[in-house]
């Protein structure tokens, strides 16, 4: 057996628990059940879904949150990062082992729901049920992925409860999402359509795979297993292709939604990339050195994840330049405030350049906190400033929004671009040479 | 056993190691001292292959640490200074977990938790809980799980600290069983005293510099050279001038009742050099082979090596 899986076993399951978690779940449901017995399965097919969703949602999640952030907190990481365990086993051995005695409870309700559900709704109700399965997986998952990748930067954070409200935050997300979805009986999906309940299935088992892949990933760096920087742009062409699915219209030229909604995409994984990775000095000497080597493979192992959604935002800003004519042509293009596909990447660019001239100052200590705050006055706070000014030549300059003309974005962005990529180069060629 | 060339770590703002080479012997304990922020503990997370350093080489048992750092894992044990336990397993369960997590075929694991145990006299608490055992007996077990793969190199980070002086003593005869049974270890402390009783080498870092790296004399049996101390109940002005010229001795400090020599040869020549003593009517009040005191040889290297210890 997966040692990694039976240590969980050991310390999730007792005789006790093993007896009495049945015992008190039977108690619950014959109590609601004999409370109201005229819609009895209706009642129960209810109440048995909601547990599995508390049980295994909220529970697991925090199990599988505590994975990683315990092993932090009790200083056995080292000894997991030195064993022989292959990255998969530890995967799913701390996934499914971590979460075991909520699985073991959430099972007993799911029988209970897809008994009672099958009782009045049919065959149907599993594709919900499995739904729910697979949304607890995702859950588990990224928050092990999300743990492991952000422990890189600041281990603290991870050790001090992790980043599990990310994973409460996406809960609620989902409600929201499954809320509004559930009011819908189809939903078009690249002009396919799909009955909403299946289309749920769909996501929930594409976003789980990816979210198990990705915690696989990051589990693959955490011991030592390095890996050549694909696996993120892959997802960010995935998510780009399932949400231009969902966005686009039938009118829609087809090309230009999915390279506008993928250049979004990008830019947004980006971002995240950059403020979630190291980006300090070590990690430009590093590279600096497998390029004096010429270890090309060694350098793109790394490779810190921004540069490729970075590439890519560019690759999809000129695809959607090249194919664009109508600027107001899709809804889509909305998002972009005006900016042309091209001024997007360009001030991402700029965001890119700003941030790491900021990280790689001498006081590494406030460096992420100062670039995040001159992020926010150059995007924001000034272009308002200057707005409510009146002073609308000083905002175009700063924020060039021209849905007459775009085309001067993408002028001005590039002279913001490289200011901020000089002032990047200098302060790197300093820092290297201290 | 393990090869370190130009190896360099950097920390934001600070360079944990700088252009560090060395070498340490296969069969050996190296004592590796210096003081807080010498660089020992990223110098043992780099061999172990916990942190990637910015340039330089490690090589273990041949293997290269940063390119294959699995492959080393399989060879080495770790006991970090900051270790932890799983609190709420047992002491059978921590080795077990330990031997099966480290690729130990499962019907090979019972035999390895039993002699583990043994050899760390964890044997009668095989059934307690981890979180209910005391300093030393925990120090133990981590131990345990660190040796428990029959590992070739064991890197020991500040093994000792927090233990009382049985646990301490007995953690020393511990680690001269393991350097008996031909594993080889690197064992950190800013406490010298602690390893002076079992280390053959000593290696000294300050500033993330090698300030020393040499065997300790006298840790050697067969050892070419031995330090030897002489004391004579009565002054005899002779004494200086008799040792001077004795083939294979070295003075390092002589007066009328006291000397200090280096002597080449093996416990005959030393044997055959009292009673010649004895002989010239030398009263003889101690005669003796002087073992290296690391705390000494520590201060010195570091007196010897002024730029090192203040850049």
């Amino acid at each position: 057996m997966n040692p990694e899986f039976k240590r969980n076993l050991w310390l999730v399951f007792t005789p006790q628990r093993l007896i009495v978690t049945p015992i008190l779940l039977t108690l619950v449901f014959v109590s609601i059940g004999m409370f109201n017995q005229d819609q009895i399965a209706t009642n129960l097919h209810g109440l048995a879904r909601i547990m599995f969703t508390f049980i295994v949602w909220f529970w697991g999640l925090r199990n599988a949150n505590a994975s990683i952030t315990d092993e932090l907190r009790e200083k056995t990481w080292d000894q997991q990062r030195m064993s022989a365990l292959q990255p998969w086993a530890m995967t799913w051995g701390k996934l499914f082992g971590a979460t075991a005695f909520a699985w073991y409870a959430g099972l007993i309700c799911l029988a209970v729901a897809a008994f009672f559900g099958w009782m009045t709704q049919g065959e149907s109700v599993f594709i919900n049920l499995l739904t729910l399965v697979l949304t607890g997986i995702l859950l588990h998952a990224a928050s092990i992925a999300l743990n492991l990748h952000t422990s890189q930067i600041e281990s603290r954070t991870v050790q001090q409860g992790g980043v599990g409200w990310f994973g409460l935050f996406a809960l609620i997300l989902l409600w929201v999402m499954g809320a509004r979805w559930f009011t819908v009986e189809a939903v078009n999906w690249w002009g396919m359509v799909f009955s909403t309940p299946s289309f749920l299935l769909f996501s929930s088992l594409l976003f789980a795979g990816f979210a198990v892949f990705a915690a696989w990933r990051r589990m693959d760096n955490a011991l030592q297993v390095r890996t050549l920087p694909w696996a993120w742009p892959l997802f960010a062409v995935v998510l780009a292709v399932y949400l231009a699915g969902l966005i686009g219209d039938a009118d829609d030229n087809t090309l230009i939604v999915f390279s506008t909604t993928a250049l979004l995409v990008a830019v947004a994984m980006t971002y995240i990339a950059l403020i979630s990775e190291p980006t300090g000095l070590l990690v430009w000497q590093r590279l600096k050195r497998r390029q004096e080597l010429g270890d090309w493979r060694g350098f793109l192992e790394r490779l810190p994840l921004w540069p490729s959604t970075l590439v890519l935002a560019f690759v999809f800003a000129m695809l959607a330049s090249a194919n664009l004519t109508d600027w107001n042509v899709t809804p889509t293009l909305n998002l972009f405030f005006g900016l042309a596909p091209l001024g997007v990447a360009l001030m991402l660019l700029r965001d890119v350049c700003v941030f790491l001239f900021f990280t790689l100052a001498p006081n590494a200590k406030r460096a992420f906190s100062a670039a995040l705050f001159y992020l926010i006055v150059i995007n924001m706070v000034l272009p308002f400033l200057a707005q409510v000014a009146g002073l609308s030549s000083l905002r175009y300059l700063l924020l060039p929004i021209d849905l007459a003309n775009p085309w001067n974005g993408v002028l001005i962005m590039s002279i913001h671009a490289i200011i901020a990529f000089g002032l990047f180069r200098w302060r790197l060629s300093h820092a290297m040479k201290d | 056993m393990i090869e370190i060339s130009n190896l360099t770590f950097d920390y934001p703002g600070h360079r944990a190691l700088d252009d560090v080479s060395l070498k340490v012997q296969s069969g050996s304990v190296t004592a590796l001292v210096g003081p807080n922020g010498a660089g020992k503990t990223t110098l043992m997370r780099c061999i172990a292959g916990l942190e990637s350093p910015l340039s330089g080489t490690i090589h273990v048992a041949g293997m290269d640490v940063i390119e294959k750092p699995r492959e080393v894992h399989r060879i080495m044990g770790y006991l970090s200074d900051f270790f932890g336990l799983y609190q709420e397993l047992t002491v059978a369960q921590c080795l077990e977990y330990a031997a099966a997590s480290q690729g130990l075929p499962s019907n090979a694991i019972h035999d390895a938790i039993i002699l583990t145990a043994r050899q760390l006299d964890l044997s009668d608490r095989l059934q307690q809980i981890s979180g209910s055992l005391s300093r030393g007996l925990r120090q133990r077990l981590a131990i345990g799980q660190a040796i428990i793969h029959g590992p070739k190199v064991l890197l020991l980070d500040e093994p000792a600290s927090g233990l009382d002086p049985e646990a301490r003593a007995s953690l020393a005869m511990l680690f001269r069983q393991l350097q008996t049974s031909g594993m080889t270890l690197l064992v950190s402390s800013h406490i010298l005293a602690e390893l002076d009783e079992y280390s053959t080498h000593m290696l000294s870092l300050r500033n993330g510099r090698v300030l020393e790296n040499r065997a300790i004399s006298g840790s050697q049996p067969a050892i070419a050279q031995r330090r030897i101390r002489l004391k004579l109940s009565l002054a005899d002005a002779r004494l200086v001038d008799w040792i001077a010229n004795k083939p294979g001795a070295t003075i390092i400090k002589a007066d009328a009742e006291n000397a200090e020599f280096d002597l080449q040869g093996d416990l005959s020549v030393q044997s055959l050099l009292l009673r010649e003593l004895v002989i010239a009517g030398f009263q003889v009040a101690s005669f003796a082979e002087h073992k290296e005191n690391l705390q000494q040889s520590y201060l010195q290297s570091v007196a010897a090596n002024p730029i090192a210890s203040h850049s």
